[in-house]
């Protein structure tokens, strides 16, 4: 069901009104009410969360947060669509799928802090840690599900990326490996305009969502801000996969509401008046609406819900300046899964170095 | 490594009407070429455990396009033997996808100089993988790389590329010299839990020798080719033989070469080489590879850092030259051979 | 409880923003990440969340001012006792700590963050200077060069390789005074043991038996007018020389002389020598004075001590390492005899025998130097009755023992000819008193004098 009409699709207009899409609507059938308000609450809390992660940055907490601020129904929609079983394989920008996955709030922010290369065993929530390396991932997602393809289950790998991920090599050779192998694996790319500061038509020439035909993958282009059309997509992407149907390409089309990471100025290479244009079609504001006229927020929905937030964003905070250091020899730690004889005396002789300094703090000045 | 029953692997091909008979594993020791060796220890691996997968170009229905895998893919099947679409990255990135559901892919890289569109693959993602997640994700990968020159062939087919994957941390990276190390430590490699890069040295893959069915001398140790007393002469690859070649006609001018392959370049068995050096005090370091950043210098470094009172004299190096693989009519004189070897010799002994 | 929040860096590489305006006056409660006011750093204009909820005592800077990264620009009030994990904060006026919202200093806050980090660590400023290590600088790893002796010509470094480097240190030999023989003057281990062999002997040294070694002018030596010979002061000589001063001028030297009757121990000497089980044993009157030595040792061990300065301690050696002065090629040397004491007469004997052919040879190894506890100087080899020889550096006692003359001596109340040996004992005053020194000289004498007395005295 390859979609390359101009107008990605949408179920939810910017009023908060239910629009009819005959062939995504049985996809979101079941959405009444209550699950609505389920995605809302998400949706509210990683705001909150990405919004508290920006703060700690800018209070010294965290080296580097890259916010998702106008994404979240992009992610939030998707990541409630995935199995348990199912693995996904992120970018570096995922975090409201990796709170949707049920990773520690602390465990977020862990690798933002610079504690560690990673926050979480992958293994435990079924979710890649971060790839930093643009794209790098989506060949990973390839072979786990050619893989599962071995092994003759049903699982499903969904890979996140941008807009600007799609120049690279790699996601191109992923998606020559997919179409090849019929593998079980959905294409999440969500176009959020920008890579840095390079708009995304520095990157594509005509709608992304056009390339994967040319694989020999279908694509469905739909308003990445409304999170019923991306909750629909990704399910008959999913669907597909599982029922040996082979990949499928989705473009959410949303916008980076923040800089690129908390080092970056927009300022410098955005016009305000697009910043100004996209808020308007901000994902909890319509959803918001539409709960409203669906009688859902009460004022004690509403209570609850910051409530929710709020607790969150202090459980972060705590998490985050709780953190221990690691300590220094630990930078010799699993480098290699069997010992190496060299490395071990290279950890020997600092070991032995930072000893000479005498005293038990081996953390060392000015570090 | 998990040992399961050798039950009947299925025989689907994609090639229509290719029967080919099943042939069995190794079982005693027999007389074969490298590459022969090689197929024999692919077998065993993929025998010994069903996570064994291969990916690569042409290795299917044509067997490699030095026939190390043939056969193969009539024995286990289109989905443990993939030809994959031709793309270097891809290969290696699949893998990665494949190592996180448990299996244990062993990458083809057609040649050498093919490697480098994969070289993020594996420097960014396969070698920091164990230590990105602290352990809790593991890369068994074996990347199968033919290396070196001496066959007269064209640009990119003669590269000898190992010491960006020895400077790079978390991979381990082996060469074989001959059948015998062939079948052993490919098996090792696919077994280990780390990633390997396992360098063949493509002009002796033709090369006949006794192989016994066994694991040997685990693959972080070196082995003395040669015993010698009057210098030690370190070497990989295609050069153990030059090098033995070397050892046996200086033993006609009474000088005793003591010649150790390598066999792992990272790690690097330090302790079998620090006690020849104290045995003989000279060193010389022989590799295809080019001088400048090889691994000749870094082995020498540590050397000197380990043995520096047993040093008779300066250790030297014979290499390729700081230049481009040159073509064919030139490769002979970039290549070390056993006269340049011994000229080495020669000067770290004082001869000359 | 009182907070000062300094200005962080905000994420745009730069030291210094401009505080554009304030959102909050002193005396104006905030709640964590309130937006307290607007910051300018290039042509961006940022908002700074509060890092506490809290009052607002000082804003350190109005408006319009540009304030250093990690410059105090407010103080809160965040009331309340202090938390468990939080210390009071730095003094406004230490401008160079880093963060003031968490208690320890953080050190990212030092830093300017980047795209992608933290940043690089700012520079301190001021003199570099190392981390301090507890106690001394350590030494060189290598031995120390004895002292210094001008370059060669040329002010070249002497080449050589690593091992004889070694050698040439452990046996204190300078390479600059070595002549190299090898490949573009190499100095090779051969050089450095001619070099050895070739030092000039002094007149006054101790040889042992007939030692043949003409003196041959040393390396090195530099030619002097035609009235004097100049040589350089290096090597064994240097060595011998400052151990002797040292132990001439720190430990009160006392002799005593004692001669004695040996013809008793002469006519035993001539039976072993004659009975078949002895006669290869080699055993000669010097044997027998070290074996004398070791008994009387046992009887007066105020001998076989050492003054220990430095711990403020008597060192009692609960063993015999018995040094034999000894003339090598290169000079005076003193071998010792490990555990001497347990040795039998033919142990000694051996031993002694072993000793003098190394030293001859110049091959005694440099443990053998090291580790004596007393010491037997033979002079009679060179005809000589009795001296006042000085003390081995770090031992307390050193006999003399002279030539074997025949002289008229009392015998049975009668004169005769007897063989007749003095011995001169040594001593440092501050470990054996006279009483000591004489009853260990006697003991000695008594033996020689009548080797079965050795039953009343074991």
């Amino acid at each position: 069901m390859s979609d390359s009409s101009p107008q990605p699709v949408q179920l939810l207009s910017l009023d908060g009104e239910r629009m009819p899409h005959g062939d995504f609507d049985p996809w979101v059938a079941d959405l009444d009410g209550p699950a609505l308000l389920a995605l809302y609450r998400d949706m509210v809390v990683v705001r909150r969360i990405d919004t508290e992660a920006t703060a700690l940055q800018r209070q010294g907490e965290l080296g580097l947060w890259p916010p998702l601020l106008g994404q979240e129904a992009a992610q939030v929609g998707s990541a409630r669509a995935v199995r348990t079983d199912d693995f996904i394989f992120p970018s570096y920008r995922e975090n409201a799928v990796a709170y949707c996955r049920g990773v520690a709030l602390t465990d977020i922010v862990k690798v933002w802090r610079g504690n560690a290369q990673s926050g979480w065993d992958p293994y435990t929530v079924n979710m890649a840690t971060p790839a930093i390396i643009i794209g790098a991932q989506t060949l990973h997602a390839t072979g786990w599900a050619i893989g599962a393809q071995n092994d003759e289950v049903d699982s499903v790998a969904i890979t996140y990326f941008g807009d600007g991920a799609t120049s690279q090599g790699d996601v191109n050779e992923a998606m020559v490996f997919a179409a090849s192998f019929q593998a079980p694996v959905v294409f999440f790319c969500q176009n959020n305009q920008w890579a840095i500061s390079e708009p995304v038509r520095v990157q594509a020439h005509r709608n992304i969502a056009d390339r994967a035909p040319g694989f020999g993958i279908p694509s469905l282009r739909i308003d990445g801000n409304d999170v019923l059309a991306v909750m629909a997509a990704t399910r008959i992407a999913l669907d597909r996969a599982r029922t040996g149907g082979g990949p499928t390409f989705i473009e959410a089309v949303t916008y980076r509401m923040g800089p690129h990471t908390t080092a970056d100025d927009p300022t410098r290479y955005r016009d305000p008046a697009e910043l100004a244009e996209w808020k308007t079609r901000d994902p909890l504001l319509r959803l918001h609406r539409l709960l409203t006229l669906l009688g859902e927020i009460t004022p004690e929905v509403a209570e609850a819900t910051q409530a929710l937030a709020d607790a969150a964003a202090a459980e972060l905070r705590a998490g985050c300046i709780g953190m221990p250091d690691p300590e220094p020899l630990s930078v010799f730690d699993h480098v290699y899964a069997t010992p190496n004889a060299t490395l071990e005396r290279q950890r020997t002789d600092y070991a032995a170095y930072l000893t000479s300094f005498g005293s038990s703090d081996q953390s060392g000045e000015g570090r | 490594m998990t040992m399961t029953t050798m039950t009947n692997p299925a025989t689907v091909s994609t090639v229509p009407g290719l029967t080919a008979p099943t042939p069995t594993a190794l079982t005693e020791t027999k007389t074969l070429t490298m590459s022969k060796a090689i197929n024999e220890g692919l077998r065993q691996a993929m025998l010994e455990d069903p996570k064994v997968v291969l990916l690569g170009e042409d290795i299917g229905a044509l067997g490699g396009v030095f026939r190390v895998t043939s056969d193969l893919l009539a024995q286990f099947g289109a989905r443990r033997i993939i030809d994959t679409p031709l793309a270097e990255s891809a290969i290696i990135g699949t893998a990665v996808g494949l190592a996180y559901r448990g299996y244990r892919p062993v990458c083809e890289i057609q040649f050498d100089g093919f490697i480098f569109p994969g070289f993020d693959q594996i420097v960014s993602q396969i070698a920091k993988f164990h230590y990105r997640t602290q352990g809790a994700v593991r890369m068994p990968i074996t990347i199968r790389v033919p290396f070196g020159g001496g066959i007269g062939a064209a640009e990119h087919h003669s590269e000898s590329p190992e010491a960006y994957f020895t400077h790079t941390s978390g991979l381990r990276v082996i060469a074989v010299s001959n059948p015998q190390d062939a079948y052993s430590l490919v098996r090792q490699a696919i077994a280990s839990d780390d990633p390997v890069l396992y360098f063949e040295p493509k002009r002796r893959y033709h090369v006949k020798g006794e192989v016994v069915p066994e694991l040997g001398p685990p693959m972080e140790q070196a082995v003395i080719v040669h015993p010698g007393t009057d210098v030690t002469l370190l070497a990989y690859g295609a050069l153990v033989s030059t090098a033995r070649d070397a050892a046996l006609a200086a033993a006609d001018e009474g000088v005793s070469i003591e010649v150790i392959d390598l066999r792992s370049l990272s790690p690097v068995d330090y302790a079998a080489v620090e006690a020849s050096v104290q045995k003989t005090g000279h060193l010389v370091v022989t590799h295809e590879a080019a001088q400048s950043g090889g691994l000749g210098g870094e082995i020498i470094a540590a050397v000197t850092e380990r043995c520096f009172n047993y040093l008779e004299s300066a250790p030297l190096r014979v290499t390729g030259f700081d230049v481009p693989y040159p073509p064919a009519k030139l490769e002979s004189y970039h290549l070390p051979d056993l006269d340049r070897i011994l000229d080495g010799v020669d000067r770290v002994l004082g001869r000359r | 409880m009182i907070q000062v929040f300094k200005l962080p860096d905000l994420g745009e590489g730069l030291t210094e923003s401009e505080i554009v305006a304030w959102l909050v006056a002193p005396g104006d409660e905030v709640t964590l990440n309130q937006h307290i006011a607007d910051v300018e750093t290039a042509k961006a204009v940022v908002e700074l969340p509060s890092p506490v909820a809290g009052v607002v005592r000082v804003l350190h800077q109005p408006a319009g001012v540009v304030v250093q990264v990690g410059e105090p620009i407010v103080t809160f009030d965040i009331g309340g006792a202090a938390e468990p994990d939080s210390a009071p904060t730095p003094e406004v006026e230490d401008a160079t700590e880093n963060s003031a919202v968490t208690e320890e200093p953080s050190p990212t806050e030092q830093r300017e963050a980047n795209l992608v980090g933290y940043g690089p660590a700012v520079e301190r400023g001021g003199h570099p200077q190392r981390r301090a290590r507890p106690g001394a600088v350590a030494a060189a790893p290598s031995a120390p060069d004895p002292a210094p002796t001008p370059a060669k010509s040329g002010g070249e470094r002497p080449r050589s390789t690593p091992p004889v480097r070694a050698l040439a240190r452990d046996l204190g030999i300078d390479l600059d005074t070595v002549a190299g023989t090898g490949l573009d003057g190499l100095i090779t281990r051969e050089d450095v043991r001619a070099h050895i062999s070739e030092s000039v002997p002094a007149s006054d040294q101790h040889e042992v038996a007939d030692s043949s070694g003409a003196p041959t002018a040393t390396p090195g030596t530099q030619p002097g007018t035609e009235r004097e010979t100049r040589t350089p002061i290096k090597s064994l000589r240097k060595l011998t020389a400052a151990a002797v001063v040292q132990s001439a001028f720190t430990a009160p030297h006392v002799t005593e002389f004692l001669t004695v009757d040996v013809t008793p121990t002469v006519e035993l000497l001539d039976s072993l020598r004659a009975d078949r089980q002895f006669a290869d044993a080699g055993i000669g009157i010097l044997a027998v004075v070290a074996k004398a030595l070791c008994l009387g040792v046992d009887r007066t061990p105020a001998v076989n001590t050492r003054w220990d300065e430095p711990a403020g301690e008597i060192v009692q050696y609960n063993y015999v390492n018995l040094g034999i002065a000894a003339a090598t090629p290169r000079g005076l040397l003193v071998p010792n005899i490990v555990d001497a004491d347990r040795l039998d007469l033919r142990g000694i004997a051996a031993a002694l025998a072993e000793l003098t052919t190394a030293a001859r040879a110049g091959t005694t190894a440099p443990a053998a130097l090291s580790g004596g506890t007393i010491t037997i100087t033979n002079i009679g080899v060179f005809g000589i009755d009795a001296g006042t020889p000085i003390l081995n550096p770090g031992e307390a006692a050193i006999l003399a023992m002279g030539a074997i003359r025949v002289l008229p001596w009392e015998y049975r109340g009668q004169v005769a000819l007897r063989k007749v040996l003095t011995l001169s004992l040594s001593f440092d005053h501050r470990l054996v008193d006279g009483e000591q020194g004489s009853r260990f000289l006697a003991d000695i004498g008594t033996i020689l004098a009548d080797p079965a007395r050795v039953l009343t005295m074991v």
